[in-house]
């Protein structure tokens, strides 16, 4: 199986297309005003997709089973008050008749009224999103009868599907949000697809010779390896515990990677980095974890206001050593060396420091492969996103040049950390 | 971000995101947020008080094979597009007036050259200069972010840096 950039850009334009649909479907039946938010294509193992659910939050999903086109399953997962919230308006609007028994933000447990609604409304999104990939992929697309699931772990979500990837498989996701404008009501979709189906899918839609499916291996290798890097190093530098929360590769549009950063001041570092791949590489923190890393670096105190003189040139040098650190992690995996600039501070609005990024990009490339990895500290304040968005052909070659069977001598031993979100 | 559902006057400010551009004859309010490099081009008919604002990534899209699909992704075609797409709401094109803001230039990167933000200005006033729509006022330029709100009713855009919440960091142009 062999997959390129013309083959996932369709994929994304089908979850953009699905989620479009399946928004406006919710408008209509519920009346409220929908946004789409971020729109992904993710290459996650099974355990990461597992880690992804255990976060202590009871869900209720939606789920049915495609033939046709593409085969696999398809999963709207609201967070349980959400889809108690959604119940609520949507029995409201069919009239005082059907009003819940007691009250719905009060009710604990689905009831068969409920439920039944609840279905409905992730059926409604189901079916929104395989229209808008029928239609991408002018194809037809079968749906099963929706199936009602709920629990804390992806057990009840995932577990007895077969398509559904083991711990070390690599999976592709896709990953939407819906979320309604005003209320706090949100979803995410997913999309398990059959190994076998997916190859076709890919077949056909690839227009280049691409890269072979078992080399994204190399990449989850090279994520794994940088974020660890980054980890290790701020600890090293700042005596702060960190770990890696988060660590994933996206496929998404470039207008897509601002709109995913917070819209709030942020500081960052950023470089180039040149070589097999090129491109660019972001550390970002919130202002409070950037005051904190200063604390921890500069031994004398520091104005308040900013980050002054000393501020900047501490976080400059440790956004300059996690750099060395994350691109030799990815050097060493695809047996290369990447070179990097010194490092641009900013003081900005996070969204300004990505665009000028996907605008150089964005003169070759309509898409990127966006190694997202988030690094946090137990119990202080230390939150940094790093962004690392190489070029794309680049980076196709360097994965072709890759030795599959290095990567497996290749150190592995990032470990997650149960992060306590209560 | 698209948002499904809007009402033509709600509260709510109209999101403009990268690449995209839209069109109003009320009172909305457009707003694109974190403007680094990128470049929000405001156009409107202060007679007819119809507007529209760009949020453009690239300068040459006569140069692109997708600005059919995305003119507003490009400086040039995205002024042109808002241009007939205002036209066609019943806006005089003679009466037609600009305003632009951001094009920053927030990193020195080797692989930037001259200077992406620079590009992107250069790029719009060249494209209205052609079409002869007069530029009223402009802030561009620079090494830091912004944030602008267009009422296309007023023609006001208000443009805030990260400061914005102190009266220094919000401009009115």
């Amino acid at each position: 199986m062999k997959l390129d950039v013309n083959a996932l850009g369709t994929f994304y334009r089908m979850a953009r297309e699905g989620a479009g649909i399946a928004a406006g479907r919710l408008t209509h039946m519920m009346g409220v005003e929908t946004q789409v938010g971020v729109t992904k294509l993710n290459f996650m193992r099974g355990q990461e997709i597992r880690r992804d659910f255990e976060d202590a939050t009871e869900k209720v999903g939606v789920r049915v089973k495609l033939t046709g086109a593409i085969e696999g399953y398809s999963v709207v997962v609201f967070e349980r008050e959400s889809a108690f919230r959604v119940v609520e308006t949507l029995l409201a609007e069919a009239g005082p008749d059907a009003e819940i028994e007691g009250n719905a933000g009060e009710t604990d447990e689905f009831d068969e009224m409920t439920e039944s609604a609840a279905t409905e409304v992730g059926h409604i999104i189901n079916s929104g999103f395989i229209d808008g990939w029928a239609d991408v992929l002018e194809a037809v697309i079968d749906v099963s009868t929706p199936e009602f699931v709920e629990g804390v772990s992806a057990e009840p979500f995932f577990g007895d599907i077969d398509e559904a990837p083991g711990d070390d498989d690599l999976a592709l996701l896709f990953q939407s949000r819906i979320e309604t404008v005003g209320t706090e009501v949100g979803f995410n979709h997913y999309l398990f697809p059959k190994r076998e189906s997916m190859s076709k899918l890919l077949e056909r839609l690839r227009t280049s010779e691409g890269i072979e499916y078992d080399k994204l291996d190399g990449f989850d290798r090279m994520a794994e390896r940088g974020a660890e890097e980054v980890a290790e190093t701020a600890t090293t530098l700042t005596g702060i515990d960190t770990s890696v929360e988060i660590r994933r590769l996206n496929f998404v549009s470039l207008e897509a990677i601002p709109e995913q950063v917070a819209e709030e001041k942020l500081v960052g570092v950023a470089f180039e980095f040149d070589g097999m791949p090129s491109g660019y590489l972001l550390f970002l923190f919130d202002e409070e974890s950037a005051h904190e890393i200063v604390d921890a670096m500069v031994p004398m105190e520091v104005d308040e206001d900013g980050f002054g003189e000393m501020g900047t040139s501490a976080i400059k040098e440790l956004g300059n050593i996690m750099a060395s650190g994350f691109l030799d992690g990815w050097a060493n995996v695809l047996d290369t060396t990447i070179d990097h600039s010194t490092p641009e501070f900013i003081h900005d609005m996070g969204a300004a420091a990505v665009d000028p990024v996907i605008i150089q990009l964005g003169e070759n490339q309509d898409f990127a492969f966006v190694f997202d990895t988030v690094v946090v500290a137990d119990g202080r304040e230390f939150d940094c996103e790093v962004y690392a968005i190489p070029d794309e052909s680049d980076l196709e070659r360097a994965l072709n040049n890759l030795d599959v069977d290095r990567i497996e001598d290749a150190k592995t031993t990032a470990e997650f950390q149960e992060v306590d979100t209560t | 971000m698209k948002t499904y559902g809007t009402e033509p006057g709600a509260p709510t400010p109209v999101q403009v995101g990268i690449s995209e551009l839209v069109v109003s004859d009320g009172d909305d309010t457009l707003k694109s947020y974190g403007l680094g490099s990128c470049l929000a081009i405001a156009l409107y008919d202060p007679q007819s008080a119809i507007g529209g604002l760009a949020h453009v990534m690239l300068p040459d899209g006569d140069a692109a094979d997708n600005s059919d699909r995305k003119p507003g992704k490009y400086a040039d075609t995205a002024i042109r597009a808002l241009l007939r797409r205002m036209v066609e709401q019943g806006a005089n094109y003679t009466a037609v007036e600009a305003k632009i803001a951001g094009g920053s230039d927030m990193f020195e990167f080797e692989s930037f050259g001259d200077g992406v933000g620079q590009r992107n200005i250069a790029a719009a006033k060249e494209e209205l200069e052609k079409l002869g729509v007069p530029l009223e006022a402009e802030d561009v330029g620079g090494e830091h972010g912004r944030t602008v709100e267009f009422t296309p009713g007023t023609g006001s855009l208000v443009v805030k840096t990260s400061d914005g919440d102190d009266e220094n960091g919000v401009t009115e142009l």
